[in-house]
């Protein structure tokens, strides 16, 4: 299909991807509509979802009649605005299940930390699309470290691990491809493991008063993870009994969502015949959004897994040609930048749903429910279209 | 991969990247195959402990009829009312947001902890159920119903997901009522449940034996699934209810109830059909076996007897019936009795439980008069011309037997016979020899079980073992305890059945029947074969000449066509040809003297087909020929009149 694309001349836009990106944007609507009026026949959660669609699509269009060289020039600006949302979100933000991630804007709340992911994006990729030469210089590596750290920890604060933690993947991406030495790519990445290790040791085995302060909700989930048990080994009864119940509870949703998975089987239950979100197993709150993939996979079994990351490939992988067929190391960079950071999403997302990885409230990029995930997705899509787009001239 | 091949072409770094999404990509396909397809049944069973309550189903009780298809023990719908929980839920919702929870706040000013919530959420279920239970049952009855707080909190607990029983066993006018008034109350439903019904009472009651309700009943056998919930279901406790259980049982099914994650039943599924119960199909004739204990009762309520009906060519019991009985639906609606029904059940001396027909061991008197000739005949030591003189008394040693059954003078073996002359059966038992009577009672089988029904419900009576004898109560045997057994005193007490085979096995020339009481088993539904129960091989010949037989048959005849002296005279129908023997044994008990009395027989002379037997427990006065005689022609008149029915049929099909 897509040797057709290139043996075209000069096409305008990347058909392949375009499909894909249909594809996943059908099969979002199918499953939020199956997750959602399982529980609720008058859920309007798809439409709402398919008006997050237009809205996102219309921005990605609009996006591609700019070139991202253009566009880029205003990186510095994009990047410090969303520094100044993820701030005024520690003071004027809404609190929900407990964390401060929103702003409210009266007919609309989103979440500035996935618009803070584009323009890091924007930030590192033409902050990092310099000669060779410059990126041997520490200085630059710690400069360009620098500015994944600073809303790291601002979102971290909110909290939200998650979101956080995907930073890093972006900018070691975008360092990989620029071309940053490989001794300060390797030192960043054993930082990084090294960091996580002491986190978890620190986390799960050192005494109380010896662990750093991370949200409770957080260590559970990383408990839960490691199978490690809530009570402390001299904890009382009365203690690990209640410790042990909140375990139960904090594994639940994992718990469910594994039986979801697993009980879809090979070819799954069927369209609106999964029981694991009807019955209300899969908790209603997260079925139609972090754990969508849940009813797909126990609705459509092994199959629609394989498909939905089939749908995922394609997407990635043109993305991946666009970064390769761009006219410049900006666009390269900007292509791996969303490329990562759509890959990271998927497969944390994916792989908490078989226990793979630790819960976090990382939504799945066009299929989970949710007006600021969808709209930062299309519009980083958007921004891939942009670099083929302007591949030769603009 | 197309996409891979231009990127390695130039940049190594981007497909490194590339290769490392690659593998990112297989990690999660491997991991989704893992869970999805190696983990299936696994994650399967979680689903289905989580979501499944599964429900053992009783099958549909087989029934039992008589040989004609008349039935005998039913099954009857019986309405309940029953709650359903899931569908109240938003009222238990309401009641706990809209009032308790205000209450609380009202009161505190702060809203409920996630314990206090918790009881009052209980609360909140508590007084909607109790509303909705005083509402139906105040429309039903005029005692409304107080919902028991510890009873309903358990089934919430135990039980969510099977519906609450408010009202069982409605009458048509509460069934009016309810569809009038309560009907339209949420989650209340009308249910239809079968329950075990004896259309007769207590016919046969002995026979059919009685079923309980039983909620718990055998835990999941070999081979079943273990449940969440049983149905209530029946079991046979005694009789053929008891003995037969499996087969009217059936194969209980399963269903599987789907609940949410609260534990409301959300929709049912049948997992397993249930296998209905057998039908089983007796040798009993509805009509002879009410004509019996019609007889029975002529005597008074309080009659204590049994009548056994046979037919003498294959074994099949006619009749079986033991007074007093007792209703046996009294074990199902046990409410509908009164307090002296009960006592009456357990009364000491009625015993109505007991079955006089097969446990009832009783000395049989004059009767066993037949096997004593028998005894004598084979022995070769009297004819029918031997003729033994009778003044009025018969010494044994120095005991004094009196004979008040025959006048003073000699008496040959057919006068004798008529008129039960102790004398002369006491002098040719002497002669045969206590050896050649025991002999001849054992080719009968006295002393043993007939194995008609389980060994627990029928006696074995008690006979002398042939060989050395000792007494029951381990003395030396002596010619009065010959002399006693050739009247059927002393040592012998056989019950009712017994006798019966006796008669049956003389009238029909010498074979010792088994008695059968099913004939056969059919499969509910339609186009199924009935099983039919073979008859049994006749299981044995008592192998005596059979001039001798005829002798004694000849003499039954006279001893009711015999209009003057003949003691069974009070059986006589004309044309019938009835052939009997009367007995009256006197057993000293502590409360004074009681009388069993008897009358065996068989009809008709020339071709035999029935037997009949009568026994009463009396007090001290009444003989055979008097009690039992009478009731034994209304036996035979039921046995015509079924016999001319059937002619009729077979006439006009």
């Amino acid at each position: 299909m897509y040797e057709a694309a290139l043996t075209q001349k000069e096409p305008k836009i990347d058909w392949l991807l375009i499909g894909a990106l249909a594809g996943l944007m059908l099969v979002g609507l199918a499953f939020i509509f199956s997750a959602s009026t399982a529980s609720d026949p008058n859920s309007r959660f798809w439409i709402k979802q398919a008006i997050s669609y237009g809205l996102g699509l219309g921005v990605a269009i609009a996006i591609c009649f700019i070139p991202y060289e253009t566009l880029s020039r205003f990186a510095t600006v994009g990047y410090w605005f969303a520094i100044a949302l993820l701030v005024s979100v520690m003071f004027f933000g809404t609190t929900r299940f407990g964390a401060k991630r929103w702003i409210d804007l009266g007919f609309f709340q989103f979440q500035p930390s996935e618009f803070a992911k584009i323009a890091v994006i924007f930030m590192q990729a033409s902050f990092l699309s310099r000669s060779q030469e410059e990126l041997r210089d520490p200085k630059i590596f710690m400069k360009s470290l620098g500015l994944i750290l600073l809303p790291f920890i601002l979102i971290l604060k909110e909290p939200d691990l998650g979101s956080a933690l995907v930073l890093f993947p972006i900018g070691f991406g975008i360092m990989l491809v620029a071309g940053v030495p490989m001794k300060f790519l390797r030192r960043f990445i054993s930082g990084i493991a090294v960091l996580v290790v002491l986190l978890l040791v620190d986390i799960l085995f050192a005494p109380p008063q010896w662990q750093i302060k991370l949200e409770e909700y957080q260590r559970h989930r990383l408990l839960v993870y490691f199978g490690q048990d809530f009570a402390p080994r001299h904890a009382s009864e009365a203690d690990r009994q209640r410790l042990r119940q909140l375990q139960k509870d904090k594994s639940y949703n994992v718990e469910q969502a594994l039986i979801s998975v697993g009980s879809g089987g090979l070819t799954g239950k069927g369209w609106r015949q999964g029981t694991q979100n009807a019955l209300g197993f899969l908790p209603r709150a997260v079925a139609h959004n972090d754990f969508i993939f849940s009813v797909i996979a126990e609705e459509k079994g092994f199959l629609g897994s394989v498909m939905v990351i089939g749908l995922y490939s394609v997407l990635i992988f043109s993305g991946i040609k666009i970064a390769y067929q761009a006219r410049d190391r900006l666009g390269k960079l900007l292509a791996v930048g969303v490329v990562t950071m759509l890959f990271s999403h998927i497969f944390i997302n994916i792989g908490m749903n078989i226990r793979l990885m630790p819960v976090t409230g990382i939504p799945l990029p066009l299929l989970s429910y949710g007006g600021s995930s969808v709209l930062c997705s299309l519009i980083a899509i958007g921004l891939l279209q942009n670099v083929y787009i302007y591949r030769r001239s603009y | 991969m197309l996409v891979l091949d231009q990127v390695r072409r130039s940049d190594p770094r981007l497909r490194s990247l590339a290769l490392l999404i690659f593998l990112g990509f297989a990690i999660l396909l491997v991991g989704l195959w893992f869970v999805q397809v190696v983990s299936q049944r696994k994650y399967e069973n979680s689903l289905r402990i989580q979501a499944f309550r599964t429900v053992r189903v009783p099958a549909a009780r087989g029934r039992i009829l008589d040989r004609e298809g008349r039935v005998l023990v039913d099954n009857q719908p019986r309405y309940n009312i029953n709650l359903f929980l899931e569908d109240i839920r938003p009222q238990f919702t309401h009641e706990y947001t809209n009032t308790l929870k205000k209450e609380f706040v009202a009161q505190h000013g702060r809203t409920p902890k996630a314990s206090e919530r918790w009881a009052l959420e209980k609360e909140a279920r508590y007084r909607v159920v109790s509303n909705i239970v005083w509402q139906v049952s105040s429309a039903v009855s005029p005692q409304p119903l107080l919902l028991n707080p510890y009873g309903f909190e358990k089934h919430y607990r135990e039980q969510r997901a099977i519906p609450m029983s408010l009202v069982t066993d409605l009458t048509p006018q509460q069934i009016a009522l309810f569809t009038g008034k309560a009907a339209d109350l949420p989650g209340v439903e009308l249910e239809v449940e079968p329950y075990r019904f004896y259309p007769h009472g207590s016919l046969a009651a002995h026979a059919l034996g009685y079923t309980l309700r039983d909620q718990k009943s055998e835990q999941a056998k070999e081979g079943e699934i273990s449940f969440h919930y049983r149905m209530a279901d029946y079991q046979g406790a005694t009789g053929l209810e008891g003995g037969y259980n499996e087969e009217l049982q059936g194969k209980a099914g399963a269903k599987a109830i789907l609940v949410n994650n609260i534990g409301y039943r959300q929709s049912e599924e049948t997992w397993v059909e249930s296998l209905p119960g057998k039908n089983l199909v007796l040798t009993l004739d509805l009509e002879i076996q009410k004509a019996a204990e019609r007889a029975l009762a002529m005597s008074g309520p309080d009659t204590r007897g049994a009548v056994v009906a046979l037919n003498v060519k294959n074994g099949d019991i006619l009749a079986l019936a033991s007074a007093p009985a007792y209703d046996l639906n009294m074990f199902v609606r046990g409410r509908d009795y009164t307090s002296n029904d009960w006592a009456r059940l357990n009364d000491p001396v009625l015993t109505p439980q007991y079955n006089r027909a097969l446990q009832g061991a009783y000395h049989p008197g004059s009767t066993f008069k037949i096997i004593v000739a028998l005894a004598a005949f084979e022995a070769g030591i009297m004819d029918l011309q031997t003729k033994v003189y009778n003044p009025g008394y018969y010494m044994v040693g120095k005991r004094r037997i009196a004979d008040n059954n025959a006048p003073v003078g000699e008496w040959a073996f057919v006068e004798a016979f008529k008129r039960s002359a102790n004398t002369y059966f006491i002098d040719v038992g002497l002669k045969a020899g206590e050896e050649k009577l025991i002999e001849m009672g054992r080719r009968f089988n006295l002393g043993e079980k007939t194995g008609v029904v389980q060994p627990g419900l029928e006696s074995k009576g008690h006979f002398p073992d042939i060989g050395p004898r000792v007494k029951a109560d381990g003395s030396r045997w002596t010619d009065g305890d010959t002399a006693n057994l050739a009247l059927g005193q002393g040592e012998i007490m056989v019950t009712p059945m017994q006798m019966a085979l006796v008669t049956a096995a003389v009238a029909n020339g010498g074979t010792l029947l088994r008695p059968r009481l099913v004939l056969q088993l059919e499969e509910q539904g339609e186009n199924a074969l009935p099983e039919v129960i073979p008859a049994f091989q006749n299981e044995r010949d008592i192998s005596v000449n059979q001039q001798h037989l005829q002798w004694i048959r000849r003499a039954m005849l006279e001893d009711v066509e015999d209009q003057k002296a003949g003691t069974g005279k009070g059986a006589y129908i004309p044309g019938m040809s009835i052939c009997g023997k009367t007995g009256t044994a006197q057993v000293q008990t502590p409360h004074g003297m009681n009388h069993v009395t008897w009358f065996v027989s068989f009809a008709p002379f020339d071709s035999p087909k029935y037997a009949v037997v009568v026994v009463m427990e009396t007090g001290s006065h009444g003989s055979g020929a008097l009690l039992c005689a009478p009731k034994a022609k209304e036996v035979y008149k039921a046995i015509q009149k079924s016999d001319l029915d059937r002619l009729k049929n077979i006439a006009v099909n």
